[in-house]
């Protein structure tokens, strides 16, 4: 069998392949008929771009493209381009297939979802490029590509957000989500900006030469204000508290098959870029006298982790129920970076990459089950949920799974997952993340108890009537809900790749 | 170098608080929007002054790109503000509470 090469830069395939589906779909719009039909030729192309990068991402992590083979040292193998502003590693391959994995998802459900929208051929443009975007974000090694792949995940985010131009809640949702994401970006900016002028580099690698050799202009003030600046930066990404103000108005204001794509994949796209730009760029073993960034991440996990499950307690609107425990999620995957004190840092690093993926799938699937909800009409408070399950027995169940898993009960994937973070802050040594952990799950597992409860126990109110069942909807749910499942037997495969990506950046 | 670095240094951080003061006290979104050019802007000085201090591009081109995505960005507000202004019949930020936490 010969064996044959492909160029280096077909290593970027992935957000290639998504830009180039954005681009078609504006012209599918402008060609296509104006008809009933025009639906699922959007639909169609945006599913078709999104599976052909999820097998192309597939496909370069089973063949090892950016990854070390056997006998070379475990940080070997990155693929860099353009001068090293670019790497695509395992890392960026991990974080890609769980975006494509989002937005595929998303995408299917939105086809039923937007039925009687009038602007499809944007919604679906711009689900696009913010999954480009956030692709983007994956592959980037310096903070000039960092940044702008940040905005274009963002900028098109602000915009979907917004969509349903004459619901109130909506324009709400997006215009805080604008204002609080100019704000961070503004804050960002000057971070990296402040980095430049100590360093007088952009690229990641150099960053961390000028660094470690101690060579940087203006003493360490400016590079430990850079450094904060960027982690308040990143920090509104994932929607850590204290930056999460918007993240509850945007994902309930928003269509709930966006919520989902925003509390997953662009979650997801924040956290690549954290764990990339905090453990690689920024060693701790070199700022630690500066910035003991491990203990303000480990201050934010707590706080995140806390504040968001017992604010999610006291929510009676299920979306915005859900919005908190996402929040509360981010807190959880902190602990990756919060435990980095010791131990096997590639292990860490790894159990939240495992759970970031689990995560991708339950979170996406529990916001689509709301969209089903709101597609047939039903009222967004806990009481509306009330007999669910006589009516639509599937999305009920697939509701209570996504909804267990996500407290960590062993139904899916997310009970393992949840394990291994536990494990991890064991091994970092911090036993307060730990016990943080636990008792949040505890927390979290009552408020997401009380929805179960109001579809299985409660009866239904009068009014409850479903007389549709959406295919595109279904088949979203029933894909997240089979694959959440799958991934209790499947995850030592997940954490597999996810420990082996981690070791390239974090040697152990 | 005539005027030293750090002038500019404290010229940009004074205009970055100029804008964090606008965003804290602005009620008017255009307000808003124009208090986030200024944050932004404090970063390109930064950018294009280190850039002539090290003698390298970097700093300059990306101050390029930041100029470009902040009108993006602009372009993306000001249309979010419309639809404020169409369903709310104001542009005060502290008008638009439907939602509470």
């Amino acid at each position: 069998m010969t064996e044959f090469v492909l160029q280096e830069w077909t290593a970027l395939a992935p957000p290639i392949v998504l830009a180039i589906t954005a681009l078609f779909l504006l012209a599918v719009d402008a060609l296509a008929p104006e008809d009933e039909n025009a639906g699922i030729w959007l639909a169609g192309v945006s599913g078709v771009g999104t599976l052909l990068t999820l097998i192309i991402t597939g496909w370069f992590l089973v063949a090892g493209t950016g990854q070390p083979r056997e006998g070379e040292p475990a940080s070997a193998g990155a693929i860099e381009l353009f001068d090293g502003n670019i790497v695509v590693d395992g890392m960026a391959l991990f974080f890609i297939t769980i975006i494509a994995s989002v937005t595929l998802l998303v995408i299917v459900a939105s086809y039923d979802y937007l039925k009687d929208h009038p602007y499809q051929a944007e919604y679906y443009t711009l689900a696009m490029l913010a999954a480009t975007g956030m692709a983007m974000v994956a592959v980037s090694n310096s903070f000039v590509v960092a940044f702008l792949s940040i905005e274009l995940a963002s900028l098109p985010s602000y915009a979907l957000v917004a969509s349903l131009k004459n619901n109130r809640g909506s324009v709400e949702g997006g215009l805080k989500y604008f204002l609080i994401g100019a704000l961070s970006s503004g804050i960002l900016i000057y971070g990296i900006s402040l980095i430049y002028v100590a360093t007088g580099s952009l690229q990641f690698g150099a960053v961390t030469e000028a660094i470690v050799d101690g060579d940087i202009t203006g003493g360490n003030g400016i590079l430990g204000i850079g450094i904060l600046m960027i982690l308040a930066g990143f920090g509104f990404k994932i929607a850590a508290v204290p930056f999460h103000f918007w993240a509850p108005e945007a994902y309930e204001g928003a269509p709930a098959p966006i919520s989902g794509f925003l509390s997953s994949a662009s979650k997801a796209a924040g956290f690549v870029i954290t764990f990339r730009v905090f453990v690689d760029v920024f060693p701790i073993g070199a700022v630690g006298d500066t910035v003991d960034w491990v203990v303000a991440f480990q201050v934010l996990a707590i706080v995140t982790m806390t504040v968001a499950n017992f604010a999610a307690l006291k929510q009676t609107n299920v979306k915005r129920m859900l919005a908190y425990s996402s929040i509360g999620h981010a807190g959880y995957v902190l602990i990756a970076v919060a435990a980095l004190t010791g131990g096997n840092q590639a292990f860490i690093l790894g159990s939240g990459m495992a759970h970031l993926f689990v995560y991708g799938f339950m979170n996406t699937g529990a916001f689509l089950v709301i969209a089903l909800v709101e597609y047939w009409g039903v009222g967004r408070t806990i009481e509306d949920y009330n007999g669910l399950a006589t009516q639509a027995p599937f999305a009920a169940a697939a509701m209570s799974l996504f909804l267990f898993t996500l407290a960590g009960l062993p139904l899916g994937g997310g009970f393992l997952s949840k394990f291994y973070l536990l494990w991890a802050s064991i091994e970092g040594g911090v036993a307060l993340l730990a016990i943080a952990l636990i008792v949040n799950s505890a927390v979290s597992l009552y408020y997401y108890t009380r929805v179960v409860k109001a579809m299985w126990v409660e009866e239904p109110s009068e009014s409850l009537e479903i007389n549709s069942y959406p295919v595109g909807l279904y088949t979203a749910i029933a894909l997240a809900a089979l694959v959440t499942v799958l991934l209790l037997p499947g995850f030592g495969f997940v954490v597999e790749y996810a420990q082996t990506a981690a070791e390239m950046i974090a040697p152990p | 170098m005539s005027v030293p670095p750090e002038y500019y240094l404290i010229l940009s951080a004074a205009v970055f608080a100029i804008g964090v003061f606008g965003i804290l006290v602005r009620r008017n979104a255009l307000m808003f929007l124009m208090s986030v050019e200024l944050m932004v802007n404090a970063a390109n000085i930064n950018l294009i002054a280190f850039a002539f201090f090290y003698g390298n591009l970097t700093g300059q081109v990306f101050a390029l790109f930041v100029i470009a995505l902040a009108a993006a960005e602009v372009a993306i507000g000001i249309g979010i503000i419309l639809l404020l202004n169409r369903n709310f019949d104001s542009i005060d930020v502290t008008e638009a509470v439907t939602m509470r936490w």
